[in-house]
């Protein structure tokens, strides 16, 4: 006979507000199997703990419901405390009473029917709980970093600062991510190479970090502490261990007409190419796409030209598989292209440009050599329009959120501009100025005070071209919407920030969620920001949300500490909420008939086939086998089992039917 | 038939297998399953029109299966569940042969189940016209209209379970309505739980059934519950393209791929 204990918190008020705690306790008391009810103000409170602590030792429960809040919340603190009065901590059950019921509903006696309603089938359930064990499995001390830009860099180093191995992949040549490609800081003005590459070089020489550039995520099994990790290492058509890095094959390939990446379009390089002066690796690859060998058969000169013969036409993309105990994803973000505007042009004014482009304009690495010059005809220009919010904020282009970094970068833009062209004239058109950070509102002002920038705060309906200026219609709503026509010499738009591509591609391969923008999410707003709701795969930088360049090293180091907690234990517990497949007496052995339907419905590749042999090593039957390592508890396997042959052990089908009918049956 | 004759003999004389399935002459002019142990018993199979009942019902039943290695007259619906047991690992090579029975009532023997797969898989699945109007007569009730089309077709069945033994997909040892530590499904035969059944049937052959109609043609009381498979066969045509039984390819309704049509969530 089972003898239960009920206890109903009332959460300071946000239960007992709306909810009769003390006639839910007392109903609950009128409950078969029920011995001991009692409602009280704070629950996971000490007193609380210890009313729950002493009533398990002085009536001697079987079973605990603790009416309160979300299981998400308390029931590690309640299974803790019936795990040190001696009770199984599977024995114990949480009815949420505040977020399913108290927070959601008026105050009045349909609250608290409901209420009990949500202890009763709790109360049900209980009975046929039984007692489980944690699972313990161990922990792979390696870490996967994907992406190589600031935040990548950042946390590999940090683990790799703890002594544990980190290998980092990066889908580019080269790492340093969007960070390579900036001019200047925000709001120090400090050139954006020279703090980073020192970085880079670091990521490179390290000891416990394996870089593999040129590398993408094939696909990920496993879970926290033990994940198995395919990694696609595309060709480089390169022998990197012969290849000194001298550069002849470079500029010896006459294919040298191909937009650069690495200067968003503004610049060109050839098929075999090495993104930029300071990339880690500073290696070529041969662009497969537009190589004449690839493309039409024939050239082979950089191979001619190659001093070590380091050129491998041949060489094919290789798959390296690896184990890894958590994974920091770090694959960054990017921004959308002037084509996205059609009041802006379509992407047709060649002037008008993206905040990225501007960025190697302003850059001595750019294509300009740091001289502000117009991609159109190359003259310098003397009016030049910055405009914020384009696309941000504007929910008919289905982006609603604000890209954060486009204010401070703006006017960063603004100042360099202005540094450099003395004679000529800036406008920003804004919606709102936002700088909030250190030093940032001190930085905006002295673009508009010190280096005269002119801010109009208004939006631009319309820009196009007339007699080789850029006509730009706005409106200035501080002065009643003054409408205003700038003739500019060159446009550069904010663009708004975006999740990278691929982004829910590859979520989908990590088994994360991600949110409407395809932004990976984390678990928690507030408390959980770099975790997601896979466990042992942490979010580092603007793959979560658009984020500078502070704020992403921060983060990343912040994941880089959950991995070092992780890693600082030998082994992992796991909840015993796992599926298992039933045995029986011969000759079924098992319910289970072995169509292993089971098998491809995983998504966790955790069903296995098990084979029932005699003594003579015959076999009998095969059947299903869940792995407990491996298992999540979805319970995707126990919808599938057309034979109901498989349970989730504290979620068995008893307890969910018993569930049911303690809801349907009257008391 | 004499081919049919003559190689079971054979099959049966040199113990390449020890039992052959096939048709007999039955009562009122019907055909019966036959499993034919010994070489003298093979003059007793025949075939003809009237063999449509599904012998691959047989292949998983354990009183079969331990006589040893089995070779089985296969119309072309019998091969289909073949290939379909196979894929679902309850038939291989080492335990099934296959005579085959194409179209043309001509036979043909098999070396293994990759070669009955790729006979298959030259013909298509088709619903016949008949049926095909009906379901489009279904399709266009309105809601309230269908629920009392099925309730009224499906409230006489008494829950003899004919269906379920002359389905060839229906092996399972314990089938989901003898599950009773809970009962989900009731097993009186009212209104609402024979629907459940049935619509937990159709459920569970979904991606499975190859339309042979066995269950139809073994209900008592004339039932078209087929219906609801070929209904099932249908939305799998229109969501995952044509549907062919096939032993190595993922289940249709246990995986899943990025580009899987969800319209369903409407």
């Amino acid at each position: 006979m089972s003898k239960i204990g009920v206890f109903v918190c009332h959460c300071g008020e946000n239960i007992s507000a709306t909810v009769d705690c003390a006639k839910v306790a007392e109903t609950a008391s009128k409950y078969d199997g029920v011995a001991f009810s009692v409602d009280y103000k704070y629950m996971c409170s000490d007193p609380g703990q210890s009313l729950i602590k002493s009533a398990i030792a002085e009536k001697g429960l079987t079973g605990v419901v603790v009416a309160a809040c979300s299981p998400r919340m308390h029931e590690p603190t309640f299974r803790k405390a019936c795990a040190e009065a001696g009770l199984n901590p599977y024995m114990c059950e949480m009815a949420n009473l505040r977020e399913h019921c108290s927070w959601v509903h008026e105050k009045g006696e349909a609250t608290t029917e409901k209420a009990t309603d949500l202890v009763r089938i709790l109360v049900e359930k209980v009975k046929y709980n039984q007692s489980l064990n944690e699972i313990r499995v161990p922990v792979t001390k390696t870490a996967l970093v994907i992406g190589g830009g600031i935040a990548g860099i950042q946390a590999s180093l940090d683990i790799a600062n703890t002594g544990h191995k980190v290998i980092l992949i990066e889908k580019d040549p080269s790492i340093g991510g969007h960070m390579s490609q900036l001019s200047e800081t925000f709001p120090t003005l400090d050139c954006s190479q020279c703090i980073l590459t020192p970085r880079m070089v670091e990521v490179a020489q390290h000891p416990n970090i394996t870089l593999y550039t040129y590398a993408e995520l094939e696909s990920l099994e496993g879970f926290i502490g033990n994940f198995k990790a395919k990694i696609r290492r595309k060709s480089k058509s390169l022998d990197e261990k012969l290849c000194t890095g001298c550069g002849l094959c470079t500029t010896k390939c006459p294919t040298k007409k191909i937009p650069s990446e690495f200067n968003e379009g503004l610049g060109n390089r050839p098929a075999i190419y090495v993104p930029f002066p300071q990339a880690v690796p500073n290696k070529p690859v041969i662009d497969r796409i537009h190589c004449t060998y690839y493309t039409k058969g024939k050239c082979r000169i950089c191979e001619k030209v190659c001093p070590t013969q380091a050129i491998r036409f041949d060489q094919e993309d290789q798959i390296v598989e690896v184990e890894v105990g958590a994974l920091v994803i770090a694959t960054g973000f990017n921004i959308k292209q002037t084509d996205f505007f059609p009041e802006y042009g379509y992407g047709k004014y060649p002037d008008v440009i993206t905040g990225l482009q501007f960025e190697r304009l302003a850059s001595a690495s750019g294509p300009t050599l740091g001289e502000i010059r117009r991609p159109s005809d190359g003259k310098i220009p003397e009016k030049i329009v910055f405009l914020a919010c384009a696309g941000s904020r504007d929910p008919a282009k289905g982006i609603p959120y604000c890209s954060k970094i486009c204010c401070m970068y703006i006017a960063k833009h603004a100042m360099l501009y202005q540094h450099k062209v003395h004679s000529g004239k800036s406008y920003v058109f804004y919606m709102d100025i936002r700088a909030g950070g250190k030093m940032y509102e001190e930085f905006v002002r002295r673009a508009i005070e010190d280096d005269g920038v002119n801010y109009i705060r208004g939006r631009v309906s319309k820009i196009y071209e007339k007699n080789g200026k850029l006509i730009v219609n706005g409106a200035d709503t501080l002065l009643g919407a003054m409408p205003i026509e700038i003739e500019a010499d060159m446009v550069v738009l904010a663009t708004a920030g975006i999740a990278n591509d691929g982004a829910e591609e590859l979520a989908q391969k990590l088994h994360i969620s991600y949110d409407p923008y395809r932004f990976f999410a984390e678990a928690h707003p507030k408390l959980k920001p770099v975790e997601t709701n896979t466990a042992g795969i942490f979010l580092a930088g603007a793959c979560q949300a658009p984020r500078d360049i502070p704020e992403s090293v921060s983060m990343a180091s912040g994941a880089a500490v959950k991995v070092a907690c992780l890693f600082s234990q030998d082994e992992l517990t796991r909840e015993p909420i796992i599926a298992v497949v039933n045995r029986q007496a011969p000759p079924a052995y098992s319910s289970c008939v072995g169509c292993f339907l089971c098998v491809s419905a995983c998504p966790y590749q955790a069903i296995e086939k098990e084979e029932i042999r005699n003594r003579n090593g015959e076999l009998i039957k095969s059947i299903a086998k869940v792995n407990p390592g491996l298992c999540q508890g979805c319970g995707t396997c126990v919808a599938f089992c057309r034979t109901k042959s498989i349970d989730i052990q504290g979620y068995t089908h008893e307890q969910m039917y018993t569930e049911v009918l303690a809801l349907l049956n009257e008391y | 038939m004499d081919d049919l004759r003559k190689r079971a003999k054979e099959l049966l004389e040199t113990s390449a297998v020890k039992v052959v399935i096939g048709y007999e002459q039955g009562t009122a002019n019907k055909t019966r399953a036959l499993f034919v142990e010994k070489a003298e018993d093979a003059d007793c199979l025949i075939f003809d029109s009237r063999c449509v009942q599904n012998l691959a019902t047989y292949v998983t039943k354990r009183e079969v299966k331990d006589k040893g290695k089995m070779a089985i007259t296969a119309t072309l619906p019998v091969m289909r569940s073949i290939i379909q047991l196979a894929s679902e690992f309850q038939v291989n090579d080492n335990n099934l042969l296959v005579l085959g029975i194409t179209p043309e009532s001509k036979l043909v023997e098999f070396k293994n189940l990759s070669e009955v797969e790729t006979f298959v898989h030259q013909y298509q699945i088709e619903i016949d016209a008949k049926n095909k109007e009906m379901l489009d007569k279904i399709a266009k009730m309105t809601q309230a209209e269908r629920w009392k089309f099925w309730i009224d077709e499906l409230s006489p069945c008494f829950k003899c379970y004919a269906c379920r033994a002359a389905c060839p997909m229906c092996y399972c040892h314990r089938c989901t309505v003898d599950f009773n530590q809970p009962q989900w499904i009731p097993v009186p035969s009212h209104e609402l739980g024979n629907l459940e059944w049935h619509i937990m049937r159709a459920i569970h052959l979904t991606g499975r059934c190859i339309d042979c109609d066995a269950c139809y043609n073994a209900c008592p009381l004339a039932i078209p519950i087929n219906l609801l498979t070929k209904r099932m066969l249908e939305d799998v045509k229109i969501n995952f393209g044509s549907y062919q039984p096939s032993i190595k390819a993922d289940h249709l309704m246990s995986t899943y791929k990025p580009d899987d049509k969800e319209n369903f969530i409407q």
